[in-house]
């Protein structure tokens, strides 16, 4: 759960890095005749709002409206009493309570007279928030989130991602060889430790020993082989890291066998259309003759939430590798650019 | 060291099903899908015990007892295929996997558990592919959920007494010069070292300047401040709650007179709760402690958010201890009581026990102390 150190360094994110973001929105909004643009945010979904504002819960629900005109607004469902702490995190200067959601946006578009507004990709609000917007009388009109949010082309977002991999993979390297004969949960415990100390908001932790797709850790004493999965929330940015323990030598060979195969992909849609006739066949792995055991996983990391099985501009690619009759797991976090898929 | 808990399996809790199916027969539901999501996975792991990546998960059941399961990652899809003896599939496009997990239910009179929390748009899928409205079966399965089964219960003592030895070494590492999210670091690495699947913290420090508890932050413990924390381990599946206030040094004369107010509360909720009270009356008899110390307004909104909440699979389950909420306590309930609120003689104080209701009365899970904690600067 996201419990770390939720701040707003400007050093490493400016305040343009926003306003270029919100310029955007809003060319979108007048390209649009829209008078303002709502976004969602919760605990787990919060990539988007983050984008714009550098809002992220620790609990609850929030819509972040961004006016054509004004700053934008926060409907929060957090106490007042955090009110400041918000501010002092966001760009955000304007927050109102929020119980319904729905409720709070319908005065705010009344008390600003705005009669038409958009919202992100509306089909994935939560349904009871969709339906009390769309039962007033505004007139509400679905925007695509491509058109807005595109994290994997906006180089502040590319760059605290890539910090945020740089991190993880450091960490990861000193940690791997004290894993062996612990425990799983006093590894994980380990791991907690260093990133959250290093302000990592959020850390999820997936051990196997070879036997299994990478887990929550089950009380199982890791052994030679075993690999590590981790999901990691650094400001808002995720990347996902696999890796399994093994000597410098292999780890390197894995690494140059990662990159191979991510050259053989030449585009997200080339992915894409692989993935998605592997995860269409509903089978947990697939054959790819690239790959030494053949079996891989892709997740996307550019939509509203932190990550999920798919592809996208930013996204997470997990090779499977065997060793001794163990599955073995590596992976990055990576990006589509003109030059080609890279890792961050 | 060695784990104090043990992830079990995933796992069908039979006792549930066994509810839910009595539900389905008395409202006539054909089917019951249970969703969640991963902020929310509490609706599904409610039948299905299992901790998805995510993010989303689905089980149907059907009146005859079957159950079928969608999930949306195949790592998910392998690690439960292979515990469980269920029909299960997975799809990347959850709408798809719904349309897949519902095919031969056409006319099927469905209710859904966590509609409310599903991306609008599928329940769309799912009233085109059964053609006719879901029903929402949120609120008939939280009253279900409410009560815990013996089973449950257990569950929640290990979480208890891991939020007992986690806030023990909250106590034991703060110190003057460390910074808020440092602490944090420390008690979340202890969790996870000693088996706890997740856990919901907040913490407070200073004094009259603070009016609430939030994510940690940079700033540093002083001598004189009250450190506040909510700890809520998670064991398979299942929170548990503790809330304790420190003081870094003597307390003054206001912190202790503060904190003797939130004692009064909280014992005063923890004497009151028993079943056939109200939820209701579990407020007041902890605001009446506060309105006859003269700082009833200190019982609003404006100040404090609940006098305390369910606790289960979910950490902020209903119902919400207020003043205006009707709902008679029963045996099998956990719930916690705490009095938390801001306090104009010493700033934001917390104090709370997860009490689990029996046949006569409540019990607290806690072993710690019930006083305030003082570490000596």
């Amino acid at each position: 759960m996201k419990r770390g150190l939720i701040a707003w360094n400007k050093d490493e994110i400016s305040p343009a890095a926003f306003r270029r973001r919100l310029e955007k929105v809003r060319r979108v909004l007048s390209e649009q005749q829209l008078s303002a643009l709502v976004v969602y945010s919760e605990l787990w979904r919060s990539n988007q709002a983050r984008f714009f504002s550098n809002y992220m819960p620790y609990f609850n629900r929030a819509l972040l409206v961004i006016p054509l005109e004004q700053p934008p607004i926060l409907l929060c469902g957090l106490t007042p009493r955090v009110y400041g702490w918000i501010r002092s995190v966001t760009i955000i200067e304007d927050i109102r309570p929020a119980a319904d959601f729905a409720t709070p946006l319908l005065q705010l578009a009344s008390e600003r007279n705005w009669t038409r507004i958009g919202i992100v990709d509306d089909q994935q609000l939560p349904y009871d928030i969709f339906k009390a917007i769309r039962s007033g009388t505004l007139q509400v009109v679905d925007v695509d989130s491509e058109a807005v949010f595109t994290p994997g082309e906006d180089e502040t977002e590319l760059a605290m991602r890539s910090k945020t991999a740089a991190m993880a993979r450091a960490i990861i390297t000193e940690e791997l060889p004290t894993g062996v004969g612990n425990v799983d949960h006093r590894f994980a415990g380990v791991l907690e430790k260093r990133f959250r100390r290093a302000g990592v908001e959020d850390l999820i932790t997936l051990l196997t020993n070879g036997r299994t797709p990478p887990a929550p850790p089950a009380g199982t004493v890791l052994e030679e082989n075993y690999s590590v999965s981790l999901a990691v929330e650094y400001r808002g940015h995720w990347i996902r890291l696999s890796r399994p323990h093994a000597t410098a030598e292999v780890l390197v060979q894995y690494g140059k066998q990662f990159e191979e195969f991510l050259s053989g992909m030449t585009a997200p849609s080339a992915a894409a259309a692989v993935a998605s006739q592997h995860f269409i066949e509903g089978a947990a792995t697939r054959p790819v003759p690239a790959v030494p055991r053949g079996e891989f996983c892709i997740e996307d990391l550019s939509g509203s939430y932190p990550y999920e099985a798919g592809s996208g501009s930013i996204f997470a690619l997990h090779l499977e590798f065997n060793a001794g009759g163990k599955r073995l797991f590596y992976g990055d976090t990576c990006r589509h650019s003109e030059s080609g898929l890279k890792p961050l | 060291m060695t784990p104090m808990t043990r992830t079990v399996r995933p796992m069908l809790n039979q006792k549930r099903r066994e509810q839910f199916l009595d539900l389905m027969a008395d409202t006539g539901w054909d089917l019951l899908l249970l969703y969640g999501h991963s902020w929310r996975k509490d609706f599904f792991r409610s039948l299905v015990n299992f901790n998805f990546e995510g993010p989303h998960a689905a089980a149907a059941l059907t009146r005859s007892g079957k159950i079928s399961i969608m999930l949306s990652h195949p790592w998910d899809h392998e690690l439960l295929a292979g515990a469980l003896d269920v029909e299960a599939g997975w799809a990347a496009d959850f709408g798809v996997g719904l349309d897949r997990l519902l095919s031969g239910f056409s006319h099927a009179k469905t209710a859904i558990a966590g509609m409310e929390l599903m991306e609008a748009r599928w329940p769309d899928f799912i009233r085109r592919r059964i053609g006719g409205e879901p029903i929402s079966a949120t609120g008939a399965i939280e009253k279900l959920r409410r009560f815990k089964t013996p089973e449950e219960i257990e569950i929640v003592r290990q979480a208890a007494r891991l939020a007992d030895l986690g806030y023990e070494h909250f106590v034991n590492t703060v110190q003057i010069g460390m910074a808020e999210y440092e602490l944090v670091a420390e008690v979340e690495a202890f969790l996870k070292t000693h088996g706890a699947e997740d856990n919901f913290m907040l913490i407070g420090s200073g004094g009259t300047e603070v009016f609430g508890m939030k994510p940690p932050t940079e700033r540093r413990f002083q001598k004189g401040d009250n450190v506040t924390t909510e700890l809520s381990p998670q064991v398979n599946g299942y929170y548990a709650q503790i809330c304790r206030t420190l003081v870094l040094g003597e307390p003054s004369p206001n912190q202790q007179r503060s904190f003797a107010i939130f004692y009064q509360a909280q014992q005063a909720a923890q004497k009151f709760l028993k079943p056939g009270v109200n939820i209701s009356d579990l407020a007041r008899v902890q605001n009446d402690v506060f309105r006859r110390e003269g700082f009833g307004e200190y019982t609003g909104p404006k100040y404090t958010r609940v006098r305390g909440h369910n606790l289960g699979l979910h950490v902020d389950e209903n119902p919400y201890v207020l003043e205006d909420v009707d709902c008679v306590v029963d045996k099998g309930m956990v719930l916690i009581a705490h009095p938390n609120t801001y306090l104009p003689l010493a700033g934001y104080m917390v104090f709370g026990d997860t009490l689990s209701v029996t046949s006569d009365g409540c019990v607290s899970m806690n072993q710690t102390a019930q006083k305030i904690f003082v570490k000596e600067v």
